[in-house]
């Protein structure tokens, strides 16, 4: 009987699952990309090849920008016992072609965190208006060695394409973003390179044992990974639990009228029913049944328009990405089975209600 | 026989707007297991809400009714459904079938309601009722596949496949041509003789009233006259 009743309004049935297949893949990537963001972020930090960031007070977890501190703490720091290199990196926040972060860097100093970069094409700055762009960006934006690019509205020559995974996606030379933020002599953190990476908490305690550095933040790389969840980042989960909010309303919504309007047209046939003897109970859980098959069938559509929705994301950004895991598929697809049964729930009690003998006599 | 179904004193007040409308006025009625009963009267006089009453579609206002030893009338309401899922079929002017469904699966879906039988032996005994009604050929049929006498059989066959004690037939053939009426007339009667079923038929037509046992003519809800036919002692005489 369910399925015959769903085949019979194709219509209502393909708005109906595409209502939930549209929740189901906007909870899947909300979650996904923000997800992937922050998990990407913290690679590319872990990638930079640190043991300790040196940060001003009151830093941000994750958009540090802005140049508070002076490049002058770099010797402070490295007179530290056990400081293997402090490499001072001025960080501009860009929304030119999205939101994204520049790096102005020493260059020696950064190399000699990780060992340098892995140039692709190309090679390192020899002008103060050379970037350096990792090659996610580079096929991003169809960029090769020698290519012209607006920084902060500068012309800059891209003089290499690096690997990415080190930080930022674009990197200039530290001086010249600090004459282009009128920033002279100014950084926003330092990464901090420890002789001996199994001695970073001592490093930590004697940086912070520094009278003068005393109300700047200073954490090991480790212990600032760890703190980056979805929790941390303000804001963050209210934007994701507000996105998956309107997504579980449009499908409890949708299925909502889809039920409503079914038990509306099929008054009569529910007066059959309840001439046969079919209980309240056979009713409720009829229509329930209808509107958990229709929320299935979403469910799994849903799923397909996500990877699809991958696809084309990674395909035409690849400096963009979404992270579906088991979890979050799982979690999806219970809230979808939530939204429809509840949308389903109302119309099936009415219908359950009904009055048998103005039910058999609807026209 | 045994008294299968009874009604004492019942009495129906519908409210329409701000009017009480008096459907039945003291309606005593009995009818023995086995017996065929065709109620007959004009348009308005109470025998629909009879019917409905007596399969529990509605309670009475007033009165009792007992279906097979049980009081109906002072049931809940899903005490009520479950009498008629186990003791009632109906029949309808308009067969009332589920349009979604083919002739098959509005058999099925009532032996499902009523928790009777199964996967294949479900699917067999749905097919085998409609071979016995000659609607083999239309189990995959929707009822708009099928003529008016093809649904109406559809619908008998939905009534009883069931078994249940009472069938309640609301103007079967009133829907249908002379040629079809008399055969679902025929195959009430034989369900009706084969298998001891209690038939309620409401009709305004003699000739369908006819084939009943016993004739009980209403006028402006109530009985105005019980014709005994003898043909019901002949039959109830057969089943001892």
């Amino acid at each position: 009987m369910i399925v015959a009743n769903i085949l019979h309004r194709p219509m209502r049935t393909f708005v109906s699952v595409v209502a939930v297949a549209i929740q189901v893949t906007l909870v899947l990537l909300v979650v996904g990309i923000t997800t992937w963001m922050r998990v990407d972020s913290a690679k590319r930090q872990e990638g930079i090849g640190a043991d300790i960031m040196f940060r001003p007070p009151n830093a941000q977890l994750l958009w540090l920008t802005g140049a508070p501190m002076s490049v002058k703490f770099k010797e402070v720091l490295e007179r530290v016992e056990g400081v293997k290199v402090a490499a001072p990196v001025l960080i501009q926040t860009t929304t030119s072609g999205g939101l994204s972060q520049i790096f102005g860097i020493d260059l020696p100093s950064y190399s000699a965190l990780s060992g340098g970069f892995n140039y692709l094409r190309g090679g390192p700055f020899e002008e103060a208006l050379d970037v350096l762009v990792d090659d996610l960006h580079a096929r991003n934006n169809k960029l090769r060695v020698g290519d012209q690019i607006d920084v902060l509205n500068h012309k800059f020559r891209v003089c290499g394409i690096v690997e990415h995974g080190k930080g930022a996606r674009v990197f200039v030379p530290l001086a010249t973003l600090q004459d282009l933020m009128g920033a002279v002599d100014k950084t926003s953190v330092f990464y901090i390179k420890a002789k001996d990476p199994n001695e970073t908490d001592a490093v930590v305690q004697r940086i912070k044992a520094i009278p003068e550095l005393r109300d700047y933040s200073v954490i090991s790389i480790k212990e600032y990974l760890s703190q980056i969840t979805n929790a941390t980042i303000p804001a963050l989960n209210t934007f994701i639990d507000v996105m998956i909010f309107i997504a579980c309303l449009i499908g409890f919504l949708v299925i909502y009228l889809s039920m409503y309007t079914t038990i509306t047209e099929r008054t009569r046939e529910i007066g059959i029913l309840k001439s046969l003897g079919a209980s309240k109970l056979f009713i409720v859980d009829a229509i329930l049944r209808e509107a958990l098959l229709l929320t299935i069938l979403g469910i799994l559509l849903g799923l397909g328009f996500t990877f699809l929705a991958k696809r084309v994301i990674t395909t035409t950004l690849p400096t963009l990405s979404v992270l579906i895991t088991t979890a979050w598929v799982v979690r999806a697809s219970l809230l979808a089975v939530l939204a429809g049964v509840l949308g389903g729930f109302y119309p099936s009690l009415r219908a359950a209600s009904q009055d048998p003998i103005a039910a058999l006599s609807y026209e | 026989m045994k008294i299968i179904l009874e009604t004492k004193a019942v009495t129906k007040v519908y409210r329409a707007g701000k009017v009480d409308v008096l459907a039945l006025r003291g309606i005593d009625l009995r009818a023995h297991q086995g017996e065929f009963v065709a109620i007959m009267g004009p348009s308005g006089c109470g025998k629909s809400t009879l019917l409905h009453i007596l399969g529990g579609l509605t309670t009475p206002t007033s009165g009792e009714v007992w279906i097979d030893g049980v009081n109906v009338s002072a049931l809940s309401d899903a005490a009520r459904t479950r009498v008629r899922r186990d003791k009632i079929g109906f029949v309808f002017q308009r067969f009332n079938l589920l349009p979604t469904m083919t002739a098959q699966g509005n058999l099925e879906i009532a032996r499902h309601i009523h928790g009777n039988g199964s996967g294949a032996m479900q699917l067999q005994s749905s097919q085998e009722v409609l071979r016995v009604l000659g609607l083999e050929h239309k189990l995959r049929s929707k009822p708009l596949e099928m003529s008016g006498g093809e649904q109406q059989r559809v619908a008998l066959a939905r009534a009883v496949i069931n078994r249940p004690s009472i069938l309640l037939a609301d103007e079967p053939t009133g829907n249908l041509d002379s040629e079809n009426s008399q055969l679902v007339l025929k195959m009430l009667q034989e369900l009706n003789t084969k298998f001891t079923q209690t038939i309620i038929l409401i009709t305004h037509n003699p000739e369908v009233a006819a084939v009943a046992h016993r004739l009980v003519e209403m006028r402006d809800g109530r009985i105005v006259d019980r014709a005994q036919d003898v043909s019901y002692t002949a039959v109830e005489e057969s089943f001892l």
